[in-house]
């Protein structure tokens, strides 16, 4: 009864430091790179123990990381969902941004087109003259801060 | 077996220069898209990956020999915006170690940079001189396309503008040193436009 209250006491613990340690990154998505490396940071022993030599690609690591996920440590556990999610979210406010921002786009920049052009019109629009939806989206695809290169 | 060796203690000196190197220069996304977006109009490139893979057999045909007497070129590529990444996988095999997880991410994060949105990418993969070449080829070919299937999932490339070429050890960066860890290599070359986006972000092949 006790280490079942221990076990759940650390399990919130846990839980409340990695919302601590990632949640704040969750509200604006994490880029690609961090969050695989958090996941490999997080999961490091348990992969290597579960899924050693399963490829990265074609879904197989998250089935890998899914089937085992009971095995897994809970640190890897909570890592894993927190940053698929995150790459999810990003991955869909990369591909919808177009549809989501439609009206303000056609609103506030002269192109409506999802290339450089979009992303250096939604840059110098002020997150407060945004739709909510846009705004959110435009956070999510992580390229509200990404520096005009050319 | 005293290959398998070799390999080991390389393996283990490229770990350590990795984390080394980890600890001040990490690959970023903002080195990658810069490399990659440097020449903005690339002139419609006149070769196939189809195209490049036949060359790759052809050299293994006409300059038989352990190691590649004659390294195979295509001047067409060489003024394209282009960028060479170390990436680690287990010996032999086409899955990448989780140390390089990081680096496919960055790439992804530059692939999906609005300055790169619809642009096409050759990911090419190159191996060192251990093991034949015509083995070589198939691995570098899997290799190459385990890059492409990571990008697309869980990174959520368009598949539809990534084209994986197996290059074997037909190109060694170092031909003096053949089984040195520089040669085991991917290339991403821009070959130019391939998608353009309609008014509401849909994409369309541009023409």
């Amino acid at each position: 009864m006790n280490t079942i209250a221990i076990k759940l006491a650390s399990s919130i613990l846990a839980l409340f430091l990695l919302t601590c340690t990632i949640g704040p990154s969750i509200a604006q998505t994490l880029s690609y790179a961090d969050a695989i490396e958090q996941l490999a940071g997080a999961c490091g022993a348990d992969l290597r123990k579960y899924c050693k030599g399963v490829e990265l690609g074609g879904g197989r690591l998250k089935a890998c990381l899914d089937a085992n996920q009971a095995r897994m440590s809970p640190s890897c556990q909570q890592a894993r969902m927190l940053v698929y999610a995150s790459i999810a979210r990003r991955a869909a406010a990369q591909r919808d941004i177009g549809d989501i921002c439609s009206a303000d786009i056609a609103r506030m920049c002269g192109t409506s087109h999802a290339d450089a052009h979009l992303v250096e019109c939604l840059q110098g629009v002020s997150p407060a003259a945004m739709s909510p939806a846009c705004n959110q989206a435009f956070t999510d695809t992580g390229w509200r801060t990404e520096r005009a290169q050319q | 077996m005293i290959r398998h060796q070799i390999y080991a203690v390389s393996a283990l000196i490229l770990t350590v220069a990795l984390t080394v190197a980890a600890a001040d220069t990490r690959l970023s996304s903002g080195q990658i898209t810069s490399s990659l977006a440097a020449v903005s109009e690339n002139p419609r490139l006149d070769l196939t990956a189809a195209q490049m893979r036949q060359a790759v057999l052809d050299n293994i045909r006409d300059y038989p020999g352990q190691i590649p007497p004659h390294l195979l070129s295509f001047p067409q590529l060489a003024s394209l915006a282009q960028l060479t990444v170390e990436i680690n996988f287990d010996f032999n095999s086409a899955s990448i170690r989780p140390e390089s997880y990081r680096d496919v991410g960055a790439i992804a994060d530059a692939l999906h940079n609005p300055l790169l949105l619809g642009y096409g990418f050759l990911v090419i993969g190159h191996t060192d001189s251990v093991g034949g070449r015509a083995y070589n080829v198939g691995l570098s070919q899997r290799r190459a396309e385990a890059i492409v299937a990571a990008l697309v999932d869980p990174f959520a490339v368009n598949p539809g503008v990534l084209q994986p070429v197996g290059m074997g050890e037909e190109q060694l960066q170092d031909p003096k040193h053949p089984t040195s860890g520089v040669n085991r290599r991917v290339q991403l070359i821009n070959v130019g436009k391939k998608f353009c986006f309609g008014r509401s972000g849909e994409q369309f092949v541009c023409q």
